[in-house]
């Protein structure tokens, strides 16, 4: 989230799409209903189904999954229809409408230019802005009225996007569209603010990233970005999701998204060269540019790493850290794992033959479930550290319909060890709001069950004395690293907060007053503009610097005082950045430093430094000196954005299973870029064998697999079983009773259960013929507790996925639906 | 050497004890008006009665609170009460069939529902015609069949409220209500006539047998035909 | 078990109908705001939490709604309803439970003392220790509540959680409430904050939002805010709940007039007796009693 839960309370127009926040986020939709009742804040949905957010919306529009884009594109373009309809003064100031962009950016016939069509990737050098080649400075028009600047562009862009052709490609009828982008518009001034929120009905795409994208240049228009009530808020899927990926959950960052090194860069001068952006915005005010620091967090990481073995000399041990070439996210993992060799080595290597898996249930999780199935059984050994017997643990047991084969020939060697679980041991949960906060454990694990710490903790040391004792041919990563914990068998998380947050390991003088040391050695870091490069200081992750000062343990406050009665909450935990409650926050006042609105203060310049919220902005650094997007080269929000994999502006592509070709341009249907895979199980239906359009989801009652519901009798009670939401329609069609057993297949597998139909799904038109689209919820699967026990729901789901994030396209694809 | 049996010190005509076995039959100077098995019956349905009155009273006036401690309380009270109720119904089902035959209204007798009840409770009237049983005996044998049929069906209602809708409950607690009472006022007067009010009535349903005088006085026609003494022979 | 005997206003089956407890409170309300509510069912698992009930065997037959109905093991139900509504749908979630009436009918109709009170602060609980498990209250309540619970053999409903708001905790559902549709406190706040939003939805569009709270039963515990208040069939709420006619036909009319008339037969015969004497066997020796065995 830009901003965070308790902030929603202060927007005038909610846009919940992509997400279902009163069914998976109850807690926080609170928020949702306290902005309704108290400043009658207008809350919409847009849902392939009529959910429990919809039935709390003061309006509803139905949408065909996977169709956002072409929804958020129309509002965008009856947003720029009319100058009353967006924020000018900060689209001018705050983001980049104004500039200008080379001449080489084109969009034709559904591509962007620099298209590799062999490699199935874009180059992405001719997106670049048009900086003159000796000053580097490029071309700003502040009129916006230049044919190449980006608000220009962004109209042109979007210009095909009518209300007809929203009603064409997603289905919402015309009269319904044109309310919701008159309620969303409405925000597009000073005196109103609006917010977008969404889950992973956005994320789940193959054109993901692009959705949440198209909110956000909508956000930047309508001038909501930063302020009290505004922002682009994604709700995160678990309790501490965000604090994962904040620490290294994905295999292409690093602590504080520092990037992974590869192996071209060999050492850490250029490492550091290509990571550290150089300041692009030398004309209006200047970009700070806040990651020319970038070494020294790197440092400070690399210090956290190997402690006294990193040194000036050896690079600070960079020469230690893995580095790596390929793809290892989820979807690369498996097929490498099925097809038993490895992709990086362009299939040369042979796959990977161990698999460690913690805290999850790759077969109930992972797409297209007979591959996951496939994939472990050709492995050699699998360690799962779980509470329970997943089917991951369990998977050669998996009924006949995954085609997991005979058991007897699986050589996988399968460990579990037990693990405690949320409530039985303490640490930090980072929420969507990106606020630490520090949970105490309740009780004791049963049995043998140890916390996550004291596993990883014991490996590591077990694999350190198989090093020292028998050495090896590349001892020093794990020989150098700094494991420096009182009980180096079960490090108390205390110390492993504090480790992330960073301390000075020799004193550090003051730069201001040099008879003053900022920091003397062994303090705990008040926050990562303390950090060095020099190796002074250490911090596991720059962006949670500040959770652990010499204060204590920030993640521990809970302080309910709200001075600013808009529900920041400085001192309860701890929010990252710095404690900052809404990020760009520069962007809530005009030019002047003064509040866009007086009532919803994000900050605000008082003549010496800007006051209110933490400012994410030099605190005495005078209007004017530094763009508010203090992250960003350009120091201005993106509306055109030349660095994602798939097109500086977001276009429809259907998804990888669709039912009609791309209204736009039939020719490039789904993404360009969207990667596929090509095993035996990687098959993609096609609309004449599967019409039907489906998409999965959660229920609240659950929030997640079986495994959180198998041993409480409860929530099987308050939600028995699996089921397949059908339209009425669609039931009649096929003879399907309310409550009658359903079969429903995709080109990947089929999966039976009860129906449930009902009005809260309607067919849609789309291009003229009606669609339907049915839906199911995720959380059985074979290994939950008898007489509730269910198909895992991802038998159904295509391995196709975003080419930003990797992320499966979970959310919509085709199947063929009949009675069981 | 031959013994006379005795019961504590009196001896016992056996003749008379196997005699009455048999209804409507002469022993010495008694008639046998009711047979074991008859009065068995009856007993049986009137211990039931009296377990259910004992029982379902405290349940349906707190005012009668006290009888639930025959039972051990008041829940003991619910639990005893539908199983008299089923024994109190079933034993009166055999008692039905028992007496059916006996119980046919002559077209005569049509009269007891109305001034001929009167005049019967004034003493009063002619009674020549009367045999074993009266019509105001009838009345009351239906009545308590049907009181018996009425009391069975709301009750079985009432002992499964869950499974029928509210107002046919409602109508139950009525209807076992309004069953009881009239029930419970014929049974006042059931007792009194056949104890204080006629003597020698209620040993016809402890030893069984009637004296020839209650025979003539009360069922006359029946005392003719079970001594054949029309009158005008005397033996 | 009865948490505060001199807090007890009205009690079951008590013979002259007098209120047995010396202390007055406030009357307290749940307030629930239907259209607010998003169906989660935390309420539903706060409350067999806090009451320690068992969970029951359900099984998905083709709703969200947990069980068709409430359950002696389940007094906190969320009744799911889809209706067409103004060209689209509104999808009703409404949290079934016992109202806590100010006029009871279950208490009214329950036979055994003490069994059902009602606190001085209004809230009508079951006395387990004294309830006898008839089930009458079941043909009481207006509102189709009280359950049998096989085990105990006495009847079971929501308590408001009397054992929480004694010590002042507001009820466990209140607690687990995410969206804050849920609210406890006196009934005068809950009606003046249930008359708030009933505006509030009126001039959002809801012209006929209204707040359920019947006269027929003089008011209730539970105050309920209806988006839809004049299509009550959707929230499965009576339109004019009320102690059944026949239970107060049955209780104050026909039992009262029963006694007399029993009694009056008793007093009949001994009048009788006292006029008429014995019906005897004139003349002869033969006074129509048996003798004695010979």
């Amino acid at each position: 989230m830009t901003n965070g839960w308790v902030d929603i309370k202060n927007a005038d127009v909610i846009l919940a799409m992509g997400g279902n926040p009163a069914e998976n986020h109850p807690v926080g939709f609170r928020w949702f209903l306290e902005a309704k009742k108290t400043r009658g804040a207008k809350l919409v949905a847009v849902d392939p189904r009529f959910t429990r957010t919809a039935s709390q919306a003061d309006l509803y529009a139905p949408i065909r999954p996977g169709t956002d884009i072409a929804f958020l594109n129309g509002i965008i373009r009856y947003a720029l229809a009319d100058k009353s309809r967006y924020h000018e003064d900060y689209v001018r100031l705050h983001t980049n409408g104004p500039y200008l962009i080379g001449d080489a950016y084109k969009f034709e016939d559904g591509l962007f230019s620099g298209f590799d069509a062999a490699k199935g990737e874009y180059q992405k050098e001719s997106w670049g802005y048009n900086p003159d080649a000796k000053t580097k400075a490029y071309g700003v028009d502040p009129t916006m009225e230049h044919p190449r600047s980006v608000l220009q562009l962004l109209k042109q862009h979007v210009d095909r996007y009518t209300p007809e052709m929203v009603e064409r490609i997603c289905g919402t009828p015309k009269e319904t569209f044109l309310k919701v982008a008159q309620i969303v518009t409405s925000t597009g001034n000073a005196a109103r603010v609006g917010t977008i929120t969404y889950a992973l009905g956005w994320t789940q795409h193959s054109t993901g990233v692009q959705m949440i994208r198209a909110a956000a240049i909508l956000q930047l228009l309508l001038g909501n970005v930063g302020r009290p009530g505004g922002g682009v808020n994604a709700f995160r899927g678990h309790s501490n999701i965000q604090g994962a990926t904040d620490m290294a959950g994905n295999f292409e960052i690093l602590p504080g998204y520092l990037k992974t090194p590869t192996s071209a860069m060999t050492d850490l001068h250029g490492y550091l060269d290509q990571s550290t952006p150089s300041t692009l915005n030398k004309q209006g005010w200047a970009s700070m540019n806040y990651f020319v620091n970038y070494p020294k967090f790197m440092v400070s990481l690399l210090k956290s790493l190997y402690g006294k073995d990193a040194t000036k000399d050896n690079d600070f041990g960079y020469a230690w850290m893995p580095k790596v070439d390929g793809n290892y996210s989820w979807m690369y993992m498996f097929d490498d794992m099925y097809r038993g060799s490895s992709m990086r080595a362009g299939g040369k290597e042979p796959g990977p033959e161990g698999f460690i898996t913690f805290g999850m249930n790759p077969v109930g999780l992972g797409p297209n479930s007979k591959k996951m199935i496939g994939a472990l059984s050709k492995l050699k050994w699998m360690v799962v550290v779980e509470n329970l017997e997943t089917e991951t643990a369990q998977f050669w047991k998996a009924p006949r319909e995954y085609e997991g084969g005979d058991a007897s020939k699986i050589q996988t060697e399968v460990f579990l060890l037990p693990a405690s679980s949320f409530a039985e041991k303490d640490g930090t949960f980072t929420n969507s709001a990106r606020w630490l906060q520090w949970k105490w454990k309740a009780l004791d694990a049963p049995g043998d069950a140890k916390a996550d710490q004291e596993i990883l903790a014991r490996i590591f040391l077990a694999v350190r004395d198989l090093y020292k004792k028998e050495g090896g041919a590349l001892p020093d990563p794990i020989l150098k690293a700094s494991w420096a914990y009182t009980n180096p068998a079960n490090p108390d998380l205390g110390d492993v907060l504090k480790e992330i947050n960073g301390r000075a390991l020799t004193d550090i003088p003051d730069p201001k007053d040099a008879t003053k040391m900022l920091r003397t050695a062994g303090q705990q870091l008040d926050g990562f503009g303390q950090l060095q490069d020099d190796g002074s200081t250490m911090c596991g992750n720059w962006l949670h610097s500040g959770c652990f000062t010499e204060a204590g343990n920030n993640a521990q406050r809970r302080v309910t005082a709200d001075p600013t009665g808009l529900g920041m909450y400085h001192n309860w935990g701890f929010s990252w950045p710095a404690n900052r409650r809404i990020m760009y926050n520069r962007a809530s006042a005009d030019a002047d430093g003064k509040p866009w609105d007086p009532k919803r203060i994000g900050i605000q310049w008082n003549g010496e430094k800007w006051v209110g919220d933490v400012p994410d902005m030099k605190p005495d650094a005078p209007p004017g000196t530094f763009g508010a997007f203090i992250m960003l080269p350009e120091g201005v929000g993106r509306l055109y954005s030349p660095v994602l994999n798939d097109g500086p502006f977001p276009e429809h592509y259907e998804a990888i299973e669709a039912p009609v070709k791309n209204a736009l341009h039939p020719n490039v249907t789904s993404s360009p870029v969207s990667k596929r895979f090509s095993t035996e199980h990687d098959k993609y239906g096609t609309v004449d064998k599967f019409p039907i359009v489906c998409t999965t989801y959660r229920l609240t009652e659950h929030f997640h697999y079986w495994t959180q519901h198998h041993l409480n009798g409860r929530l099987n009670e308050i939600q028995p079983g699996f089921f397949v939401e059908i339209p009425e329609g669609l039931a009649k069609e096929r003879g399907i009773a309310n409550g009658s057993q359903v079969k429903v297949s995709s080109a990947r597998g089929a999966i039976q259960g009860v129906a449930m139909v009902t009005n809260r799904l309607t067919p849609l038109k789309i291009d003229g013929k009606q669609t339907w689209q049915i839906g199911f919820p995720i959380h059985w699967g074979f290994g939950a507790a008898e007489g509730h026990r269910g198909p895992l729901a991802n038998m159904l789901t295509p391995s196709a996925m975003d080419p930003n994030t990797w992320t499966p396209e979970y959310k919509a694809f085709l199947v063929q639906v009949e009675k069981a | 050497m031959s013994a006379t049996p005795t019961v504590g010190h009196r001896p016992v005509d056996l003749a008379v004890v196997a005699a009455r076995d048999r209804e409507n039959v002469i022993v010495g100077n008694e008639i046998v008006r009711h047979r074991r098995a008859s009065r068995l019956i009856h007993w049986s349905v009137s211990l039931t009665f009296f377990v259910c009155l004992f029982s379902g009273m405290p349940i349906w006036s707190p005012i009668f609170g006290w009888m639930a401690a025959f039972f051990g309380g008041l829940s003991a009270a619910r639990v005893v009460h539908p199983w008299a109720g089923i024994a109190f119904f079933l034993f009166s089902a055999v008692m039905f069939f028992h007496w059916l035959g006996e119980m046919r209204f002559l077209p005569s007798e049509r009269d007891w529902l109305g001034p001929k009840a009167l005049e019967y409770m004034r003493y009063e009237g002619d009674d020549s015609e009367v045999g074993k049983y009266n019509g105001g005996q009838k009345l009351f044998f239906f009545a308590t069949a049907l009181g018996a049929l009425g009391l069975l069906l709301s009750g079985l209602l009432m002992w499964w409220p869950s499974a029928f809708p509210r107002v046919v409950l409602q109508l139950s607690y009525l209807i076992h209500d309004v069953a009881f009472i009239a029930f419970a006022i014929a049974i006042v007067f059931h007792i009194y006539l056949g104890t204080a009010a006629e003597p020698g009535t209620f040993g016809a349903m402890t030893r069984g047998t009637v004296t020839r005088g209650w025979a003539r006085l009360h069922h006359p026609k029946w005392y003719r035909d079970v001594s054949g003494d029309d009158g005008s022979r005397r033996g | 078990m009865v948490m505060q005997s001199l807090e007890i206003r009205r009690s079951s089956a008590s013979v002259w109908g007098i209120p047995s407890g010396i202390r007055t409170l406030p009357t307290v309300s749940k307030y629930i705001d239907t259209s607010t509510c998003i169906g989660c069912k935390a309420c539903e698992v706060a409350c067999q939490e806090w009451n320690d009930l068992r969970p029951v065997q359900t099984t998905q037959t083709g709703t969200y709604q947990t069980m068709p109905t409430l359950h002696p093991e389940f007094w906190n139900l969320i009744r799911f309803n889809e209706q067409n509504y103004d060209g689209g749908i509104a999808w009703i979630m409404r949290k079934d439970q016992c109202m806590h009436c100010d006029d009871p009918g279950c208490l009214a109709a329950c036979p055994a003392p003490g069994a059902i009170v009602q606190y001085a602060n209004g809230i009508v609980d079951v006395n387990q220790d004294l309830c006898i498990g008839c089930g009458y209250c079941e043909s009481g309540c207006p509102f189709d509540v009280p359950r049998f619970h096989a085990t105990t053999g006495k009847m079971a409903k929501c308590t408001l959680c009397v054992d929480r708001t004694t010590v002042g905790l507001e009820p466990a559902c209140v607690k687990a409430c995410p969206t804050g549709c849920l609210q406890f406190g006196t009934k005068d706040d809950m009606v003046v904050l249930g008359n708030q939003r009933v505006a509030q939805l009126q001039s959002a569009g809801y012209k006929n939002a209204a707040l359920y709270n019947p006269a027929g039963v003089g008011g209730t515990g539970v105050v309920t805010v209806l988006a839809h208040g004049n299509h009550l069939d959707w929230y499965s709420l009576p339109a004019d709940p009320h102690v059944p006619i026949l239970t107060r036909l049955w209780k104050h009319v026909v039992r009262p007039l029963g006694m007399v008339a029993i009694a009056g037969a008793v007093i009949g015969a001994f009048g009788h007796f006292t006029k008429f004497g014995r019906k005897e066997v004139p003349g002869s020796g033969d006074s129509g009693v048996q003798p004695p065995p010979a």
